[in-house]
This record gives C-alpha cells, sequence and structure tokens, in this order.
C-alpha cells in the first residue's frame, strides 16, 4: 500500500505539468440589498462547477468563469438570483429580501448540499461564531454551547488541553464518545487510551466552518466510524481577485476560576488542630497546633502563606495570526500564520506554545480538471506538570499544605534561609512531604508535537452528469517527550541510584494515518423537476503508529539535557500499532422540484479490530424531507423557510484496543531476564457496535428570516455494546476485563435552536438565540441482566432500566444529633453507624450525564460597537466531590482543610452538622463513596463577554486599509451553580486510579468525580484585527 | 475523444489503489504481543523458562509494590512497626484497621497479582507436554506448581483464616483454589465460589509436594529450586498444624544460615547467604520497577522521611550483642525528629533508594519453623536445639561490637536453657526478631489465634515519646485478621458477593 501512495505523487506532478488555458474571464462587481447597501459574505457559485467566492466587507467580489456560465448569488435572508455571463466583466447585483431562505451552503458527508434540500440534521457553526473564542487553543473547546445536541466539556483547563466532545449523549461506552472529525475530509486519529489528539495542534482561526453530523442522513455514510456523530471542519479558502491580508494579535492574562468556599488560614488551622486534639483524634496529638505553645503559635500565624500565590500565577495568553488569501483564474490561495502562546497558571514552568503555517490552493488544472492541495504543519510544545490525585501535583497542594508552612525555610530570626549559592531553601516541613514548587523545576516533563495535515483532491468532471472525486489524505504527528529527573532534585532523593543520579527518557512516537478514497459521482434532472445524484465511494485507510524510548542516568550535571551525557542506558523499548479500515459504499439523493427530496445510503466497512469472521459491518440510512415552504399554498405566508424532515438509519462503533479477539502476551523482564506476561485473553466473538437513530425536525423561519430555528426529535439506539465486562479476578486477568458486546442503551431527546434577529437597522442590530437539549437515556439490556459496575472507584453503575453510569453510593443519613456519629443506610433502609461496602446501591436518576444543556447568546450591534455575551448551561447531573471529601475528612488534619470544617458536631441536638472528630467517627466519616459528596452539577456559565469595535469605513478610506477592528473578551468570567467547586469536570484527576499513572482507564466515567485536576481558567483577551 | 480516453484512463488509474485491500486487512498481526500459546508451543524449555519468570514477575509485583506490597503490610498490620507522624500516612487505613472492600492499595492489589501469577502458572502448565520428557521439563513444571501453590497460599493466609489459627478453621471461607487440570481455567467468565480453608491446604500442599519431586536442585536467583518448595512446604505445614512434616520438610533445606559477618550484607544485597527464596529485582535495567523500601521510609538529600518505624518495645528488646539490631534499625533523622529506622530496605549498598530484592524465605525462617514443630510435639530439648542455633550464629563476639554500656551484653556466647512457656516465648521472640519486616509478624500472630498488641504508651520517636498508636489492641478472633474480599471481585462475581467476611 505504501508504494502505491508513493505513486500518486509522481501521478499528480504528472497533471501539473499540463497546464492548458481555460476559455474563462475574471468578472467583478457589487452585491447590495434593496436599499442599496453593501452585503458581506454573500456566495457566489458558478453553477456546475466547484468554484465559488465570497463577497469581502464591503460587498466586492471576484471571480472567474466562462462566458455563458451561470453565476448565482445567495444570501440568507435573501433570493437568490443567476445572472448569465455575458460580454461584461462587471455584474454589479441587487439582493431582494427572500422567503425562500435558509439557503446557505452547508457542507455534508462527502460534499456540499444546499441547506434548503439537505434531507439530514446538521448544525453549522460559521467563523464569526467561534472568532470570539479563539483563544480557546484547541476547536472542541470552541464548540461548547454551539449546537444544540452537542455537549462539550473541556477534560481540564489545561492549556492546549482537548474536550470531552458528546454528540446527542452517550452512544457508546468505551472509553470514547469522542466523534470522527474530518479536517477538509481527512479523518483525524483521536485515541484517548495513548492521549493522542492532534487537535490541539490546529489552528482555529484557519477554520472557515464547522459542520456537525448529528443524525443517521449523514453519520451513516462515514459508517463504522459514525456512531458519535461526525464533526466536519472546513478550513478557509482563497477566492480569486487581489490578496487580503488579515491580522490579528491578541493579548490577555488567565487565572484560576476562585473557588466558592474559603480554606483556613494559619490561625483558623491552628485552632482546629488543637480541637481536633482535644477530641482524641490521634493524628492531630503531634500537630503544632496541639504542641506549640502562644508565642511560636503566634510566630507560624504570621507567616500564614497563601498557596495559590505560592504555586499559581496569572497565565499571559498570546494570540498572533496572519493570513494572506487571493487568487487567480485558475488558481486560488489562502496561506496562514499562527502564533499562540499560554504560560499556564502554574508557576515556574512554560506552559503551552503552538506555531502553525497552512496553505490551502486549488488550481484548475484542465477544464475538466480541478485539483486542490492544503497542508498545514504545525508546531506545539507543552509542560505536563502531573495530573494526578498525590503529592506531586500543585492544584492538590493548594489546598493540602498547611498556611502556616512557608514556601521557603526560616531562620532563626524568620529570614528566608539560603543555601551556598545564596538561592532559598524551599520547605519542607509543616506538612510538605514533597516540595512541589521545587520539584516543578527539578522533574521537567514536557512534550513537542510536529503535526503535518495534507490533503490533495482531483476532481474530473467527466461530463455534465459524471464526475468523480480523488483524494488522498494524510496526517503525520511527531511526538518527542523528555521527561527528566535532574539530579539533585527532588525525586532523585527519594528513588534516585546514588551512584548513577538523575534521570531522563526521551520518547518518540510518530503517527501516520492515510486515507485514500474515490468517489464517482452521476447526477442528472430529469424533465427539471426530477434531481437525482447517486454517487459509489472506495476508501481505505489506514493507520500506524510506531513508539520508542530511551532511558538513561547518571548525569553530570543538570544543564545538559541530552542523552549523550548520561553514565548508561538503562531501558530502551520500541513497538508498533496498525489499524486498517476498508469500506465500499453508494449514497443516493433524489428531489421532486426541491419540494420533496428522499437520501438513502449503503456502506460496508472492514475492520482489522474484529475477528475475520466478524470483520464486516453493513451500515445504512434513509431520508426524506418536505420543503413546505416551496408548495404554492404557503405562498404569502409569514413563513419564509419550513421544512420537515426525517432520518433514521445506523452506524457502527470499533473504538476498542487493537487485537482485543486474540489472546496475548507480552514480554517484560523479570531480574533482568525476559519474561512472558499473559496481557488479556482475546474475545473471538466480538463484533461491531451498532447504532441505529431515528430523527424528526423540523426547521423554520419566518418574518423574512429575523426568526428562525430547527426542533428536532431523536431516539438513538446503541446495540452490542462494546465494553470491558468485568472478570472475576481469580480468573487472572491484567485488567480484570474482557471487551464484549454486552448490552443496549438508548438516548432520547428533543433539540431546539432558535436565533432572532430582534431588530436590524442600519445603525442597530440586536440579536438573540440559543439552542436547548433535553435528552434522557436508559440502559436497555445487559447480558443475563447482570449489573455492570464501574468507573474508576467502582461508583458508577450500569443496571436495565436505569440512566447510563448512574452513581453507586452509600446513602449518607447525616450526623446522629445525639452523639455526632455519621449515619448511613443499609439496604434494608435501616440508618445505622455502621459503615459497609455492601450498602452500596443505585442512586436513582442521579448520573453524571445532563439532562439538559445548551447555550445561548445575545448580541448587540451599534454603528462600529458590538457586544456579545455566549453563555453555556447544563443541569441535572451529579458528580461526586471528592475534592470536597479531602477537604474536609477527619483523618486529614494534618493537611489543609475547608472553612467549613469548624461547623462539626458540638452537642446534642446539632444538626447539619459534619460527624465530631474523633478516631472512630474517622473510620465512618471518612469515605468517598457515600452521597454525602454527590452534588448536582447545574451551572450556567458565562462563557465568553466580547466588546468590539469595528471603525467605520469613513475613516479608513485616508487608509490603506479596509477592516480595523479592536476588541476585548472575557472567558468564564461568571458561573452560577451551587456546586462546591467548580461544576465543568471533564476528567476529574487524569492519572488517578491507573496502576502505572499514565494510561486512560477503559473504566473511567468524564464528569463522575472531581480529584484536583488542572482547573478552569478565567480570562481577559484584548486584541485588534487589521485586514488590508 | 482524446480528453474522454484520458479521463478514464485516469479513473482506472486511480482505482488500482484500491485493489488488495483486502488481503491487506487479512493479514494484520499484533506488533509486539504473541499468543502464549503459540509461544510454548514448541519443545523449547527457554521459552517456557521465560513463561515461569514471568510467573515470578507477577509474584514480585504484590510483594515488592511500594505502596501496598506484602513484604511490608505483613508488618504494617502487626505490633512490630508504628505510623511515624511526618510522613505520608500511607497506608494509614492497614496501620488503623480502618479497612473496608473498596479500600485502596493492599486488598485489591493483592488479589489481582496473586491470580495473575496463577493465571501465568496455569498457562504453563496447560502447555507442559510440548516440552520433551526429561529434566528439563520436570524442573519446568516443578517451578509453575510451586509458584501456582505460593500464590494460593498467600491468598488464603491474608482473605482466610488459618488451619491453626482457631478451631473450626478449616470449615471456614478460604479462597477459590484455581487449577488447570481441574477445568478451573475453562470459561473465562466463570464466577467461582470460595472453597473451604481445608479444602484450600490440602490442593496447596498438593501441588508443592509434587513440584518437590519436580523441581532441579538449583535454578539461580530468584527463581524457586528444591530447596526453595521444601521451605515453603515447612511453613505451609507449619500453618496446617502437620508438625512432623514441617520438621522433615526443613530438614530437606540445605540451605545454609548467613553468619553474624554476612547477615548485614544480606539486606544490601551483597550476599546472598541464608536465601532460600527471594524475588529479585536488577537494579540496573529495571531501575524504574518497584522499591519496597518505600513502604518504610523515603529519604531525600539527608532526611528520612520514614512512613513506619520499629516499635519502642521491639527495638530495646533486643541486645547489643545481637547482629540483629543493627540489621534492622538505625536512627532515622527528619529534621528535629528521630526515629527508630527501618533498616532493611535502604536499598544497595551505598543506596537510599529502597531498590533491592524480596527476602521471602529464609534459612533462618525454616530453623524457625521446625523448632516451633518440635515444640508443638513436645520435642522440648531438640526444639531448644534447634533455636541455640540461630542464636548463636546472630551472636556477635565481645572483639567485633562497640560496647554498649546500657546494655547487659555477653562477653561469649552461653546457650540457652529455657523450657516450657519460656521456651515458647522464645522460640517466639527470635522469630520475631529474625523476620522482623519481613511480611511475617501479622500472620504468626493469626495462625497462632494470638492478639495483636501494641503498646499504647509508646509513641512514634526513637525514645518512645511522640504519638501512640490510634489503635492499639486487635484481639484474637476478631474479624480484621481475614481481609475483606476486593469490592471488584464482589462487583464482578456475585457467587463471591454472598461470601463476603464476616464483618465487612
Amino acid at each position: 500500500m505504501r508504494t502505491k501512495f508513493s505513486g500518486i505523487l509522481t501521478l499528480f506532478l504528472a497533471f501539473i505539468v499540463q497546464i492548458t488555458f481555460a476559455q474563462e474571464k475574471t468578472i467583478s462587481g457589487t452585491v447590495t440589498d434593496n436599499k442599496g447597501l453593501p452585503l458581506p459574505g454573500v456566495n457566489i457559485i458558478v453553477k456546475n462547477t466547484s468554484s465559488g467566492t465570497q463577497t469581502d466587507f464591503d460587498g466586492n467580489y471576484t471571480i472567474t468563469a466562462n462566458r455563458g456560465a451561470v453565476l448565482s448569488f445567495s444570501y440568507v435572508g435573501f433570493e437568490e438570483k443567476e445572472i448569465i455571463v455575458a460580454d461584461n466583466t462587471s455584474i454589479n447585483v441587487q439582493l431582494n429580501e427572500s422567503e425562500a431562505v435558509l439557503d446557505e451552503v452547508v457542507v455534508t458527508a462527502y460534499g456540499v448540499g444546499r441547506k434548503s434540500s439537505v434531507t439530514a440534521a446538521i448544525s453549522t457553526v460559521a467563523t464569526e461564531d467561534i472568532e470570539d473564542f479563539v483563544p480557546s487553543t484547541s476547536i472542541d473547546n470552541i464548540l461548547q454551547g454551539q449546537a444544540s445536541g452537542v455537549q462539550v466539556t473541556a477534560a481540564n483547563g489545561r492549556p492546549g488541553n482537548t474536550a470531552f466532545v458528546q454528540i446527542r449523549g452517550v452512544g457508546s461506552l468505551t472509553g470514547s464518545t469522542t466523534p470522527l472529525y474530518v479536517i477538509d475530509g481527512v479523518p483525524v486519529p483521536i485515541r484517548e487510551n495513548d492521549q493522542f489528539n492532534p487537535l490541539s495542534n490546529i489552528n482555529p482561526n484557519d477554520i472557515e466552518s464547522v459542520s456537525i453530523l448529528k443524525d443517521a442522513a449523514s453519520a451513516s455514510k462515514y459508517g463504522s466510524r459514525g456512531a458519535n456523530g461526525v464533526v466536519l471542519i472546513t478550513t478557509k479558502k482563497g477566492r480569486s481577485g487581489e490578496a487580503k491580508i488579515t491580522f490579528s494579535s491578541s493579548y490577555g492574562f488567565g487565572e484560576r476560576i476562585p473557588d466558592p468556599f474559603d480554606l483556613l488560614n494559619a490561625e483558623q488551622k491552628l485552632e482546629i488542630e488543637r480541637q481536633y486534639a482535644d477530641l482524641g483524634v490521634s493524628s492531630a496529638q503531634s500537630l503544632p497546633g496541639a504542641t506549640l505553645n502562644a508565642s511560636q503559635r503566634a510566630s507560624l500565624i504570621a507567616l500564614d502563606t497563601d498557596w495559590e500565590e505560592e504555586l499559581l500565577r496569572k497565565s499571559v495568553i498570546q494570540n498572533n495570526a496572519l493570513s494572506i488569501a487571493g487568487g487567480t483564474e485558475d488558481l486560488t490561495y489562502f496561506l496562514s500564520l499562527g502564533y499562540n502562546k499560554d504560560s499556564g497558571i502554574i508557576d515556574r514552568i512554560d506552559g503551552f506554545e503552538r506555531i502553525s503555517a497552512r496553505l490551502n490552493t486549488t488550481y484548475q488544472a484542465k477544464k475538466w480538471l480541478n485539483i486542490s492541495a492544503n497542508f498545514s504543519a504545525s508546531r506545539s510544545s507543552t509542560d505536563l506538570p502531573r495530573d494526578r490525585n498525590n503529592v506531586q501535583n500543585p492544584f492538590r497542594g493548594l489546598y493540602d499544605y498547611n498556611p502556616y508552612a512557608p514556601l521557603f525555610v526560616r531562620d532563626g530570626q524568620g529570614n528566608i534561609a539560603t543555601d551556598d549559592l545564596g538561592n532559598p531553601i524551599f520547605n519542607r516541613g509543616g506538612g510538605i512531604f514533597f516540595p512541589i514548587a521545587e520539584a516543578l523545576t527539578t522533574e521537567p516533563e514536557d512534550s513537542r508535537n510536529l503535526l503535518f495535515i495534507g490533503n490533495l483532491a482531483a476532481d474530473i468532471t467527466f461530463s455534465e452528469k459524471f464526475s468523480n472525486r480523488f483524494s488522498v489524505g494524510v496526517i503525520n504527528n511527531r511526538f518527542n517527550g523528555t521527561t527528566r529527573s535532574l539530579p539533585g532534585g527532588v525525586l532523585q532523593g527519594f528513588v534516585g541510584d546514588a551512584n548513577f543520579p538523575g534521570t531522563q527518557t526521551n520518547s518518540f512516537d510518530l503517527d501516520l494515518e492515510y486515507n485514500v478514497n474515490n468517489l464517482f459521482t452521476y447526477s442528472d434532472t430529469y424533465n427539471d423537476v426530477h434531481n437525482l445524484t447517486a454517487s459509489f465511494l472506495l476508501e481505505y485507510n489506514e493507520n500506524i503508529r510506531q513508539e520508542s524510548f530511551t532511558t538513561a542516568r547518571g548525569f553530570p550535571t543538570s544543564t545538559i539535557p541530552f542523552l549523550d551525557v548520561a553514565a548508561e542506558p538503562t531501558r530502551v523499548g520500541s513497538n508498533e500499532a496498525r489499524r486498517i479500515l476498508f469500506s465500499q459504499a453508494i449514497f443516493a439523493d433524489y428531489d421532486y422540484d426541491g419540494k420533496y427530496s428522499v437520501s438513502a445510503s449503503v456502506r460496508r466497512d472492514g475492520s482489522s479490530r474484529f475477528s475475520p469472521d466478524d470483520r464486516y459491518g453493513t451500515f445504512y440510512s434513509g431520508s426524506v424531507a418536505w420543503n413546505i415552504a416551496k408548495e404554492a399554498f404557503m405562498d404569502g405566508s409569514i413563513f419564509n423557510a419550513l421544512k420537515l424532515r426525517a432520518s433514521y438509519g445506523t452506524s457502527g462503533n470499533q473504538e476498542i484496543p487493537d487485537f482485543e479477539f486474540l489472546d496475548a502476551a507480552e514480554f517484560t523482564t523479570y531480574n533482568g531476564n525476559t519474561a512472558l506476561r499473559p496481557e488479556r485473553f482475546g474475545n473471538p466473538t466480538i463484533k461491531w457496535e451498532g447504532q441505529s437513530l431515528l430523527d424528526i425536525g423540523l426547521e423554520f423561519g419566518f418574518l423574512n428570516n429575523r426568526i428562525n430555528g430547527v426542533v428536532d426529535y431523536f431516539k438513538k439506539t446503541s446495540d452490542d455494546l462494546l465494553l470491558n465486562r468485568p472478570l472475576s479476578t481469580t480468573i487472572g486477568d491484567e485488567n480484570n476485563s474482557l471487551v464484549s458486546n454486552v448490552g443496549e442503551i438508548e438516548n432520547s431527546g428533543i433539540e431546539i435552536s432558535l436565533n432572532a434577529d430582534i431588530i436590524r437597522t442600519e445603525d442597530l442590530k440586536v440579536s438573540v438565540g440559543g439552542n436547548i437539549t433535553f435528552i434522557k437515556n436508559e440502559v436497555k439490556k445487559l447480558i443475563n441482566d447482570q449489573d455492570i459496575i464501574r468507573g474508576i472507584f467502582g461508583n458508577s453503575i450500569l443496571r436495565v432500566g436505569e440512566e447510563v453510569n448512574a452513581h453507586y453510593l452509600v446513602e449518607y443519613a447525616g450526623v446522629n444529633p445525639d452523639n455526632g456519629a455519621p449515619l448511613y443506610v443499609d439496604l434494608e433502609g435501616n440508618v445505622t453507624e455502621e459503615f459497609s461496602n455492601s450498602f452500596l446501591k443505585l442512586q436513582k436518576d442521579k448520573s453524571p450525564l445532563p439532562s439538559y444543556q445548551g447555550g445561548f447568546y445575545g448580541s448587540i450591534k451599534y454603528k462600529g460597537f458590538g457586544l456579545r455575551g455566549d453563555f453555556v448551561f447544563r443541569g441535572g447531573n451529579y458528580i461526586l466531590n471528592r475534592q470536597r471529601a479531602s477537604g474536609v475528612f477527619i483523618g486529614n488534619i494534618d493537611s489543609n482543610l475547608r472553612e467549613e470544617v469548624f461547623n462539626y458536631w458540638r452537642q446534642p441536638g446539632d444538626t447539619n452538622v459534619l460527624p465530631l472528630p474523633s478516631n472512630a467517627n474517622e473510620a465512618t466519616a471518612d469515605q468517598f463513596g457515600t452521597t454525602r459528596f454527590l452534588e448536582k452539577g447545574d451551572f450556567i456559565r458565562l462563557r465568553t463577554l466580547t466588546l468590539d469595535y469595528t471603525l467605520p469605513s469613513k475613516f479608513l478610506d485616508v487608509l490603506p486599509i479596509d477592516r480595523l477592528r479592536v476588541f476585548a473578551t472575557g472567558q468564564n468570567i461568571l458561573t452560577f451553580t451551587d456546586y462546591e467547586g467548580d461544576p465543568e469536570i471533564g476528567i476529574g484527576s487524569a492519572e488517578s486510579g491507573t496502576p502505572d499513572g499514565n494510561t486512560f482507564d477503559p473504566n473511567f466515567v468524564p464528569g463522575a468525580f472531581s480529584q484536583f485536576s488542572y482547573p478552569q481558567v478565567r480570562s481577559y483577551i484584548f486584541g485588534v484585527e487589521v485586514a488590508f | 475523444m482524446k480528453n474522454k480516453i484520458s479521463k478514464i484512463l485516469v479513473l482506472f488509474s486511480f482505482m488500482s489503489f484500491f485493489t488488495a485491500c483486502d488481503d491487506e486487512l487479512d493479514e494484520l498481526q499484533p506488533f509486539v504481543e504473541v499468543n502464549p500459546d503459540t509461544f510454548l508451543s514448541e519443545n523449547n524449555v527457554t521459552a517456557f523458562q521465560n513463561a515461569v519468570d514471568g510467573a515470578y514477575g507477577q509474584l514480585w509485583q504484590y510483594y515488592a509494590d511500594s505502596a501496598n506490597g506484602l513484604q511490608g503490610l505483613g508488618d504494617i498490620l502487626s505490633d512490630n512497626v508504628i505510623q511515624a507522624q511526618s510522613g505520608r500516612r500511607s497506608n494509614n487505613a492497614y496501620h488503623d484497621y480502618l479497612f473496608v472492600p473498596s479500600t485502596a492499595g493492599f486488598i485489591a492489589n493483592t488479589w489481582d497479582e496473586a491470580y495473575e501469577a496463577i493465571n501465568a502458572s496455569n498457562i504453563v502448565i496447560r502447555n507442559i507436554d510440548n516440552l520433551e520428557n526429561g529434566a528439563g521439563k520436570d524442573n519446568i513444571l516443578g517451578q509453575a506448581l510451586g509458584i501456582r501453590a505460593w500464590a494460593h497460599f498467600d491468598l488464603a493466609r491474608v482473605y482466610g483464616q488459618v488451619p491453626t489459627q482457631s478451631a473450626g478453621a478449616n470449615s471456614t471461607l478460604g479462597i477459590f483454589y484455581s487449577k488447570f487440570e481441574d477445568g478451573d481455567t475453562d470459561d473465562l467468565l466463570a464466577q467461582p465460589a470460595r472453597e473451604t480453608v481445608g479444602e484450600n491446604y490440602i490442593e496447596i500442599i498438593g501441588d508443592l509436594e509434587r513440584a518437590a519431586e519436580l523441581i532441579g536442585a538449583s535454578n539461580g536467583e530468584g527463581r524457586l529450586d528444591r530447596n526453595g518448595i521444601y521451605g515453603l512446604l515447612s511453613r505451609v505445614y507449619l500453618y496446617n498444624g502437620e508438625y512432623q512434616k514441617a520438621i522433615d520438610a526443613a530438614d530437606e533445606v540445605s540451605t545454609e544460615l548467613a553468619t553474624s559477618e554476612e547477615l548485614p550484607g544480606v539486606y544490601t544485597d551483597s550476599n546472598n547467604a541464608g536465601i532460600v527464596i527471594e524475588l529479585a529485582v536488577n537494579t540496573t535495567t529495571e531501575a524504574n520497577f518497584f522499591n519496597v523500601g518505600v513502604l518504610y521510609s523515603q529519604s531525600s538529600r539527608g532526611n528520612i522521611i520514614s512512613e513506619y518505624v520499629l516499635d519502642f518495645d521491639l527495638t530495646n528488646s533486643i541486645n547489643a550483642d545481637d547482629i540483629r539490631l543493627d540489621v534492622l534499625q538505625f536512627d532515622a533523622v527528619n529534621g528535629d525528629n528521630t526515629y527508630n529506622g527501618v533498616k532493611k530496605f535502604l536499598g544497595e549498598e551505598g543506596q537510599n533508594n529502597g531498590r533491592v530484592d524480596i527476602k521471602v524465605l529464609r534459612a533462618a525462617e525454616v530453623l524457625l519453623n521446625k523448632a516451633e514443630a518440635q515444640f508443638e510435639l513436645g520435642f522440648e530439648p531438640d526444639a531448644l536445639a534447634t533455636l541455640n542455633i540461630l542464636r548463636e550464629s546472630r551472636f556477635v563476639p565481645a572483639e567485633n561490637r562497640d560496647d554498649d554500656p546500657l546494655n547487659d551484653v555477653m562477653e561469649t556466647y552461653t546457650p540457652g536453657t529455657e523450657t516450657g512457656a519460656a521456651l515458647e516465648a522464645a522460640i517466639q521472640f527470635e522469630r520475631r526478631v529474625e523476620l522482623a519486616c519481613e511480611g511475617h509478624r501479622f500472620f504468626d500472630i493469626k495462625r497462632r489465634g494470638e492478639s495483636i498488641e501494641r503498646d499504647p504508651d509508646n509513641g512514634d520517636l526513637i525514645d518512645g515519646t511522640g504519638t501512640p498508636p490510634q489503635i492499639a489492641t486487635i484481639p484474637a478472633g476478631n474479624f480484621r485478621f481475614q481481609l475483606p474480599i476486593p469490592i471488584n471481585e464482589i462487583n464482578a462475581n456475585p457467587v463471591m458477593a454472598e461470601q463476603q467476611n464476616p464483618g465487612y
């Protein structure tokens, strides 16, 4: 296959030399509305070709077309106009406000379509919707709240980190609910298991539009990869005409979103220690609060360290973007450069940095042959602070470290003590076992990713009826990771070898995914009213990953980060993994006069993830649409658009590790000798996870389309769910689980999205909009109806008839008012002072999945000023607040605690208090897995608020620039929630609960608990945008 | 026309990229994994030894785990050590007996890794007939049977009662004994039940006795051999109350006791004197593997951050003329505090990273097993003689020691003369001191049906002040002696969910 692939390059070169000159001319002009105002963003298409353009800010356009060709001008809210190219090279067009609205071009599965005739449920996010979010460094984060049915939760707040995206609920239970991302036709490989996600390395400024394919009508076209929905990302293209240069730059800062609770200060902490010691808590007996005299305490109180201040900082966020776009008759280009930096809020490390470049070109090589090439390269580097629930995590440290412990050691006089070199010595006393601030500098871990995405496509027009598109896409990522433990550093003191100080591991991973597809299309129109399109697709997709690493030890100096200077290598390794998918598909679309549309698709996929017997899966879909607005009886109605559509179809999921159908053992060593270690039991019977999706939707627009919206009902049934089925540990499996088809779940819901231009005058435009999704989910079937208990801590459950991943906890019944002991409810319903794991039970209708979610915005534009606020919200979900548990546990008295710990039981009759601190109560009170820490996750968050000003063109006339915009944006500046912490929880804690701390646990349930992950950040950014 | 032909030619050239895609799909095989049965399908003793070494590796996983290794938990659960307040409070739930089935660490880890060792040995046994008959095959099978019995024995003594622990112990629930030969491994989805303690020990002993007849005399460091199997048998028979067999098995072990000169080097891995079974680690190429010493302490820039330190009374019960005081204890200084630090696992010579081999079974234990068995059978003079062999080899002659005026030290070795209860106490005292911090104490108290009694007045500091233990006493017969079946097993196996140990 590889040789075939290299052959294609030669073939393309061969095409490029065959330059011919078409009988084309350049046409330019201005498009205005019926009041004569210029219309920016009007779509202009040369009919029956793939070439098109849009008007600029002043309504001007330039396009090349043959004499006799038909130019089609379309714009939302206006009637489409067609003009035949004659001798004039200047065509000015006035569009009338129209009734047939919503007629945008939308990117659809394997092509583009007109919104009016598309039979599928597609949400489109356009560039102007996301420009305010651009400082978010990853595309998936930007989608939050932008489209109905799409739930986006930032994995955590680490700069450059990606997000958990769920389209229409949980379709799959394996680690991933991530949809398929396709960038300009190239599927993006994302493997959460390997923490590999190239989305963070794509410049959001390059994006023209994002189409989210939600229903079977389009997702089925992606067959086995469409079950979680499909996100199509289209990057910007040049338009023929003079080059447009756009430059934008922004600068800002970010900080941790403040907690809705207080930690103890030094005086309070010493006081609670004294109280605990008096109450007989043995772990408090030797703490300063219990042992020190008044003057010693006073000197500690004077220190009163604010650990947030010592460990964190204000982050610096910088973004610069430059693009140059333009073209000639045959050639268009879009060139962009981007630079993003976000230092992150952890002090002493560098954070995230990305530099990216892109060149998109199209070339009309022959009259019948158009070739296009998109290339992008980007490099990002990021620090990787430990994100686990232990002493190495700074976000745990700032809650844990006692406020009476200083950052640096103090001498007898209270001055900061210094070492021989005059550097301050980091303190390790006062409960600080591991000095995180120091470790951040002595235990650096960072990674660099170099990502290339290339896409070559050739469109051949055989005749008016037959065309063919062949494309090759390649994604290549080179990952370099360096993990160092400096000689003389914190960790070396613990685990280093005295004779070989310092260790370093260099890892190198190479990911290559290539995708070759060919789409042969027949399209025809009979009697002017019957429109038929049929396509045949062949697609081959292979993913190859190679990994290697080297570890060495014995570094003479901490300043040279290369293995050359190491005394000896200790470990090396390399491996490879591949996954192949081969697909054939037929798509057909028919419509009658644009009023009645029918579409169907069949796709057959073969995947190397399944055994040869169960390798192929067939997926199909059918959909219909009735464009009611086009009916004669609708003439004169208030509706500009009204379309009813329905679809049903199937898709599949293969997101499981490779070769799960085979028994496997791996090689390791024991005492330096080769050792064979059984790795897993294979399940030869696993097969495709299937999904069927029913969707009924209504799209409407009225009052000149000033009010428009979409309502969709959907029901998604996922069966033969792939999941790690728990095995009895006595079987001896390394993961105690077997990948199996375990059951069936159903998601159903209603999505509503609505936009309204309340005021639309020349000077003032006020618009509001929003979307909301109500979603219900239920486990329908499990093998033998047996519950599956999952989650890293075993606190989530699948049970037939209940919500997916419902919380599985012991019910807490408050404190016994007579004696202050914590109370629990056993399975018979009796309240007892005992705690037992046997009391664990499903918490009815309480799961991490929200029952409603969405976003809304309001925008005011007055002359050049604009103000836009975007909110996101979610509700009905429950989160196990393990972070709060850590802040109130009796046994954690040696760490800092939350202020609420003073509210403990003091006398008979006290209620709504924490348990009386005592050794006996510690045994029962300090339990994570109880409803005591289960909290509602509802929140509304002002995601962005942007104020901008665009200089009127009369001022610009004297300057050689077309557009000047200044803006200020705040992100996450307001949050309304009752949750005792930050309610936007993705990973909780990335490394928790896994034996080696680095791999993604398949049992992990996103959003189920919080535990000291990198917090969300509130940021303020100021910027300027110039176009000329 | 020319155009048309070239268009079609281009189309066909595109389509040619898709030929043979099906083959690509079907030919794909794993890259760095093997099917274990395929790997063991030939008459290749080396391959089988690789598989056996994999099984040792699994045992090592639960003995050496730096967070919850069996090597340390056997003492952390007992009266030998006390929690140092300036540590991380690791294993707090175990030391303070707060553990429940969902408590992370030792409960889950031991259960998991022991059954993985059992699976690894069952895979060897399943394929054993691919080897030609002869000594090579016998030695492989002997090791595999030995590992299987050893892992089951550890499971049985952690999660179930020990036969000698109480009168009815043999009829209480033990663990599930997984044997390929009995069809136990046929069904991946099986939800097995616990068997009784009595049944468990029959199978453990059965596997070990079979192994004894097959295994070779020497297999190199870190592996079982004939001495290892008989050493295990002497322990298992003692646990099972079969005292004559314990004596006979002990007599089969030819490993010499480490001398008092050799003993300190045993714990820095400078020598292997007196080692009958160890689980070994190569500290160069396996520098990323567990460092077992972290269970007791970590050291950083001169400060020893202790997790657990020696009980004040235990430290002071050892005479200065006893080499074991120096082997066991050092002054662990952390800032202003000094503790009776545990010295056995600091690391190899000159290291403080806690990475050393696991001493699973030493000749001294075999001798102590024998002395105890002799005493139980009423052979008091024999028991005393056996015990005196050990005591003599632990005595430091006057010229070799720093005289400590506080201790009433002997100038020359004088054999002990105890009888009756005093002899029994002496045997247990020597056992406690000799095997301190090697994972025995909790099980010795347990199997003898005694109580765990920590001195409620002894603090964690070197002079006995500081914070005393939160829980001082676990009386004999308390449910805490049997650890709970881990929550993951309860969740995945409804049969065993009905068989949780009492008290949980």
